[in-house]
């Protein structure tokens, strides 16, 4: 990434998007709208002053939504342009409200709210798509109860939790108990807020809260308004002291997430969706199984699924090492329903095809590994560029030209063409790198003819 | 006019192996991200498998 944005022969547009493009091959002529981030990137030196002091806590996309970010903010800690951002749809000053605390902490005067989308003209030989994809949203499949069970979660949610830059530092802490954690901090805020009330009041009256109060509902002081107060907030602190105290019993029996459940073919080889194979979902969820295990030794996983599809250079390997040292048990079975069980627990409901049994089996946490489905705005985007998209929305190639869309001059590479992993997606890109500059070099390759 | 320029489209993994390729082969890159850093999915993962080593 760094290297992206070093290199003296690469422009990033970064926050930006394609609105035109007209032309062929060799002579594009492309209209991008850089979008505006309320924050100039040339003077911006990414300190991050202004997201410690932003007012405003926004759920985090990068971390999936299991961590928070501020409106100003920057993508993701390493982020390339290491520029902060400023979120239209949260910020309190672009949305009519008083603040542009930003705008104040900046030493670099970098904050602009008068900023404007910029639109730019490009002239270009030869255009690369290489869009990615979106996750699969399972909660389109409801027997899983994806969005109604805290502890079911994607593979990818569950990536971030295993990061040590995720919002828990890579331990792996269960939804709900995190939920319970997150009432904790505006509880205690609460109390320590109520508590310099009753100050106030002990010392008008030089009486601690509790004292007053014991003769307060004996009968004493009832005529007084200002005591009735006192006696009214004390009892406020009281009932929220006793539910932060259950809060904190609760959260002694919290641990980490130790038995796992990975669940195969979410949306892929499904023919309500995707009737095709993802391709990396297997291996993806071995992965985070072994990970999972090098956190916390005591972890085990099952993984779920009609087959292990482990193809690909020392993939067999890994499936096997991963099932004889990491506590992974393979289980072969599509997962029917999945339940909720006593604290939290998700239940699992499944045929063992090898055994033929059908069993329920609880876990502290289950992990679904969703398809690769095309991203968000390919439709869009496909008519812009006017090439074809298969049946499916990803954009249609020949399995002869894996990278040659409908439209010469116009290639792709990574999961816009179809899922695929990383190491493939890399493949290609670099035979798409190559195929744009037959097109680039090959004007000076007629321009010499032309000479000669 | 003819140009030797190339966009790409997407700062993923794909887009950014392609980006260097080109510039590296001396050709004038334009990389269009939609979201405010580059790095697309593989930013999120943790490690990648099946050799455990660290993502971008």
């Amino acid at each position: 990434m760094l290297d992206v944005g070093r290199h003296p022969n690469i422009e990033l547009l970064a926050y930006s998007e394609v609105e035109n493009v007209q032309g062929q091959a060799g002579d594009f002529k492309v209209f991008v709208r850089k979008k505006a981030r309320y924050v100039e990137e040339n003077k911006c030196t990414g300190c991050g002053a202004c997201s410690e002091k932003c007012p405003t806590t926004v759920q985090d996309a990068f971390n999936e939504g299991l961590g928070t970010r501020t409106a100003v903010y920057a993508y993701f800690a390493q982020g390339i342009p290491s520029t902060r951002t400023i979120d239209p749809d949260h910020c309190r000053q672009l949305n009519g409200k008083k603040c542009g605390i930003c705008a104040k902490v900046c030493q670099a005067d970098a904050i602009d709210f008068d900023q404007k989308d910029r639109m730019m003209e490009l002239n270009v030989g030869a255009i690369i798509l290489a869009a990615g994809y979106d996750v699969f949203d399972p909660s389109l499949i409801p027997e899983y109860r994806y969005r109604e069970i805290p502890n079911v979660m994607t593979a990818m949610e569950f990536e971030r939790l295993l990061s040590a830059s995720g919002p828990t530092g890579g331990h792996v802490d269960r939804p709900s108990d995190l939920a319970v954690k997150a009432d904790i901090e505006p509880l205690e805020k609460k109390i320590n807020k109520s508590s310099r009330t009753l100050e106030k009041f002990e010392k008008k009256y030089d009486l601690t809260s509790q004292e007053f109060y014991t003769s307060y509902t004996s009968g004493e002081f009832k005529d007084d308004d200002d005591r009735k107060k006192w006696a009214d907030k004390y009892q406020d602190h009281l009932s929220i002291v006793q539910t932060l105290e259950a809060l904190k019993e609760k959260t002694k029996t919290f641990g980490p997430a130790k038995r796992l459940a990975f669940i195969q073919c979410v949306g892929s080889r499904d023919f309500r969706f995707y009737p095709f194979c993802s391709g990396y979902c297997c291996m993806h969820s071995i992965k985070e199984a072994i990970i999972a295990n090098e956190h916390e030794p005591e972890t085990t996983s099952t993984i779920f699924g009609m087959d292990i599809r482990a193809v690909g250079k020392g993939f067999e390997e890994y499936k096997v090492r991963g099932g004889n040292t990491s506590g992974i048990t393979y289980v072969r079975g599509r997962v029917a329903e999945i339940t909720e069980g006593p604290e939290h627990n998700p239940v699992v409901i499944y045929e063992d095809t090898r055994e033929r049994k059908v069993i329920a089996k609880d876990f502290d946490l289950v992990i679904l590994a969703t398809a690769c489905a095309p991203p968000k705005g390919m439709v869009e985007l496909s008519k812009i560029l006017g090439i074809a998209l298969d049946d499916y929305g990803f954009v249609k190639t020949s399995a002869l030209s894996p990278v040659d869309t409908t439209v010469p001059g116009i290639f792709v590479c990574g999961c816009a063409e179809s899922p695929m992993d990383v190491p493939e997606s890399v493949a290609q890109a670099s035979s798409a790198a190559e195929r744009a500059a037959e097109i680039v070099f090959q004007s000076d390759l007629e321009k010499d003819k032309a000479i000669a | 006019m003819m140009s030797k320029d190339v966009l790409i489209i997407g700062g993923g993994i794909a887009g950014i192996q392609a980006s260097l390729d080109l510039a590296d082969m001396g050709v004038k890159v334009h990389l269009v991200e939609k979201l405010p850093s580059i790095g697309g999915k593989m930013a999120q993962l943790d490690k990648t498998f099946p050799t455990n080593d660290c993502a971008i």
